[in-house]
C-alpha cells in the first residue's frame, strides 16, 4: 500500500470550524500543483462502550475501543484500543457477531467523507468529519498519498516537502488555523515498516482523538 | 627444332586423344545430364511422399517457387557451359590439326592447344560444381528418376497434405499447395518468434519457467543491495566481461533470469525502485532497453520497455534510454557495467535533494506536479572511473550529483 499522512485542521483559539473553511480549504487544493478531482471516499469510526448490567465495574473494561471501516477494505474492520496500543483487523462480519453477542454497544459514530484529488504522483483527500446522525461539521482532516512508495522511512523526505509547500500555499490564504500532524507511534503498535490499511486506520484514530481533545479545551 | 616439335605434337596428340576422349565423354555425360534436366525438372523439385517437399533441400530459407526459380537459372547456366564445350572441343581440335600438319610454325599451335586445353579442362570444372549444386538441391534426385514408368512419364506426385496432382511443379509455381502454405506459415512463425524473443524476452521467460518464475521473482525481492554488497558484486562483473564468450552472467544476489541464456535483468533496490534490463543478443552483455518501476507495481507491463504509472519512473524511464545509448556508443565493452553503475546512483532518488536548487520536490514545467530530482548525469560514468572508485574503497560517499528537470537544463 502506498504511505498516507494524515492531519487534522487546529482552528486557532477562539475561531470555529465550519463550512466555509472547508470550501477555502477544497478550493486550495484543487488550485495546488494541477490537482485533478478523483472521486469519493468515506470511512466510520464508531466508539463502542461495554454493555454491562451492573455500571459499577468499568475500569476493568477498555474506555477507548474504537470500530474503525474503511473504503478501500471492504471486507474489513478494524479494532483498536488506544490506551494499550492494540490494533486488530478483522473480518467485517465480526459486526454481525457483536451484534448477536451484544457485549459491547455502539456509544458513538462518526462518517468520514473525503474529496480525492490526485495530482501527479501525490493524491490528497479532505476529509470532514461529521456525526452519523446529523450534519454539523465536526473537524476537516487531509490525507496526504505518494503513490510511488510503500515504505513509510523512505517516504519521509518526500512526505516533509510536500508539507512544506502545501503549508507555503496555504499560508497564503490566511485561514484561522493550520494542519498539525499527530505523531502515530506505528512503532508501539508493533506494524511494519510497510504502510497498510492499519496504520491509516491508526493514523484517523488518532487524528479524531487530537480532535476531540482539541475540542474538548475550547470547551 | 622440327623433331622437337613433332614430338610434342605426338606428345600433344596423345594427350589430344586423351583430351579427345575426355571430350567426348564429357559431352555423353552433358548430354545424359541434358536429357534428364529437360524432362520437367521443377518436377524433381518434389521429393518422394515420405519426405517434406523442397523446403529441406539446400535452400530451405527459400520458397518453392524461388527454389524452381534458381533451379532454371542453374539449368540455363549448365546449358551454355556445355555449349562452350562443344566449341572448345572443336577448338582443340583444330589446334591439333594446325600443329599436325604445319609443324614449321614452332610453338604458336601448342601455345594455341595449351590454351584450350585450360579452357575446357575450366568449363569441365564448371559443370562438375553446377552438377554438385543442382543434385544437393534436389533437382537432380534418383529417386524421382526412378519414378518414372515404361512410357517416360512421371507418376502424379502426393503431397504431404494428402492432395494428389498430376504435375508437382505446376502446384508448387502456382504457390497455392497446402505444401507450401504449411512452410510458408512454418517460415512466418520463425520470423515472428525471433522477433519476439529480441523485443519480448521476459514473455519466453514466463512460458520457460511457469511457477517457479513468480517464486525466482519473490527470491529476487528478498535479497538486498547495500551498497558494499553492491560494489563488490560489480567488481565481478570485469571478471564476467573479459570473458566474451561466457553466456552465464553470475549476478550474486541481484534479481537474475538465470536460465540458459540470460536475457533479462531485474534489480530491486528494496523500496526504492526496481529496474528492468533487457539484453540482446540474449547471453551477452550488450544491454538493449532499460526501464524503471516501482518496488510494487506488477503487471504484464513490467518489462524492459514498459513505462511505469508513475511520473517519476517515467521520466527516469526516458532518461534511462538517453543513458543507454551513450554507454553502447562510448562504453562499448562494458556498457552494461557502466549502465547498471549508473542505476545503483539512483538509490538516493528520494533523499538526496538537488544539487542545484537544494530541495527534494520541484515543480515539473509541463505538467506542474512535484518530483524528485530525476536526473543524474551519466557521462561520468566510465569503466576506469568506476574501477577506481571502487578500488579506492570509498563506499560510504556517492557523489554523484541528482538534478530536477527544470534544474538541470540550465546547468547544461
Amino acid at each position: 500500500m502506498t504511505v498516507k499522512w494524515i492531519l487534522h485542521w487546529t482552528p486557532t483559539p477562539g475561531s470555529v470550524v465550519n463550512s466555509q473553511i472547508l470550501s477555502e480549504i477544497s478550493q486550495c487544493v484543487e488550485s495546488f500543483v494541477n490537482a485533478v478531482k478523483d472521486g469519493r471516499w468515506k470511512a466510520t469510526l464508531t466508539f463502542y462502550r461495554p454493555n454491562l448490567r451492573d455500571q459499577s465495574i468499568p475500569s476493568e473494561f477498555p474506555r477507548d475501543f474504537l470500530g474503525i471501516s474503511l473504503l478501500e477494505q471492504p471486507n474489513k474492520y478494524y479494532f483498536i484500543i488506544r490506551g494499550n496500543k492494540i490494533i486488530l483487523e478483522a473480518d467485517s462480519t465480526i459486526l454481525t457477531i457483536m451484534e448477536k453477542l451484544q457485549s459491547y454497544k455502539s456509544k458513538v459514530a462518526l462518517n468520514f467523507e473525503g474529496v480525492q484529488y490526485k495530482m501527479g504522483d501525490f493524491q490528497m483527500k479532505v476529509v470532514k468529519v461529521v456525526p452519523n446522525q446529523a450534519e454539523s461539521l465536526r473537524g476537516i482532516l487531509i490525507e496526504i498519498e505518494y503513490l510511488p512508495l510503500s515504505s513509510i522511512e523512505k517516504a519521509k523526505p518526500i512526505m516533509e516537502e510536500f508539507l512544506e509547500v502545501w503549508r507555503e500555499v496555504m499560508s497564503k490564504k490566511s485561514l484561522p488555523g493550520h494542519f498539525t500532524q499527530t505523531e502515530p507511534h506505528f512503532a508501539e503498535y508493533k506494524l511494519p515498516d510497510n504502510y497498510t490499511s492499519q496504520h491509516t486506520a491508526i493514523q484517523y484514530a488518532a487524528a479524531l482523538a487530537q480532535l476531540i481533545q482539541s475540542a474538548q479545551l475550547r470547551g | 627444332m622440327a623433331h622437337y616439335a613433332q614430338s610434342k605434337v605426338y606428345e600433344s596428340t596423345n594427350e589430344g586423344s586423351k583430351f579427345s576422349l575426355l571430350g567426348c565423354e564429357a559431352l555423353k555425360t552433358a548430354q545424359m545430364q541434358q536429357q534428364s534436366q529437360q524432362a520437367p525438372p521443377p518436377h524433381s523439385t518434389s521429393t518422394p511422399p515420405p519426405a517434406p517437399p523442397s523446403s529441406t533441400g539446400g535452400s530451405a530459407a527459400e520458397a518453392p517457387p524461388k527454389q524452381v526459380a534458381l533451379a532454371m537459372d542453374k539449368l540455363g547456366e549448365a546449358e551454355r557451359i556445355i555449349a562452350d564445350i562443344r566449341i572448345g572441343a572443336d577448338r582443340v581440335l583444330e589446334a591439333l590439326f594446325v600443329a599436325a600438319s604445319q609443324p614449321r610454325h614452332g610453338t604458336k599451335p601448342l601455345q594455341l592447344f595449351l590454351k584450350e586445353d585450360a579452357c575446357m579442362r575450366r568449363y569441365l570444372q564448371d559443370l562438375r560444381s553446377l552438377g554438385k549444386e543442382l543434385e544437393e538441391s534436389g533437382v537432380l534426385s534418383e529417386s524421382v528418376r526412378s519414378r518414372k514408368d515404361f512410357w517416360g512419364l512421371h507418376m502424379p506426385l502426393v503431397c504431404p497434405d494428402g492432395a494428389m496432382v498430376a504435375y508437382a511443379w505446376k502446384r508448387q509455381l502456382a504457390g497455392q499447395a497446402g505444401a507450401s502454405a504449411v512452410d510458408r506459415t512454418r517460415l512466418a512463425l520463425k520470423a515472428f518468434t525471433d522477433q519476439k524473443r529480441r523485443f519480448f524476452p521476459h514473455l519466453d521467460y514466463g512460458l520457460e519457467t511457469n511457477e517457479s518464475a513468480s517464486k525466482k521473482r519473490c527470491g529476487s525481492v528478498e535479497s538486498t543491495v547495500d551498497p558494499k554488497e553492491e560494489s563488490s558484486i560489480l567488481k565481478m562483473l570485469p571478471d564476467v566481461l573479459n570473458y566474451p564468450s561466457s553466456n552465464k552472467l553470475r549476478l550474486g544476489s541481484l534479481g537474475t533470469v538465470a536460465t540458459e541464456k540470460v536475457a533479462v535483468i531485474e534489480m530491486l533496490v528494496p523500496s526504492t525502485f526496481r529496474v528492468v534490463i533487457s539484453l540482446h543478443p540474449a547471453g551477452s552483455t550488450d544491454p538493449d532497453a532499460v526501464a524503471f518501476f516501482a518496488p510494487e507495481e506488477s503487471g504484464s507491463y513490467v518489462h524492459a520497455r514498459g513505462f511505469s504509472v508513475h511520473h517519476v519512473f517515467r521520466h527516469i524511464t526516458d532518461y534511462a534510454a538517453t543513458a543507454l545509448q551513450y554507454f553502447l556508443g562510448n562504453q562499448v565493452e562494458s556498457s552494461l557495467y557502466c549502465l547498471l553503475h549508473w542505476i545503483c546512483s539512483y538509490q538516493t532518488l528520494f533523499s538526496r535533494p538537488c544539487s542545484k536548487c537544494s530541495r527534494l520536490l520541484a515543480a515539473d514545467k509541463q505538467s506542474a506536479f512535484l518530483l524528485p530530482p530525476v536526473l543524474r548525469p551519466y557521462w561520468q560514468f566510465s569503466l576506469s572511473k568506476i574501477l577506481s572508485t571502487i578500488s579506492s574503497k570509498d563506499h560510504t560517499s556517492d557523489i554523484t550529483p541528482a538534478y530536477h528537470v527544470g534544474c538541470f537544463s540550465e546547468e547544461l
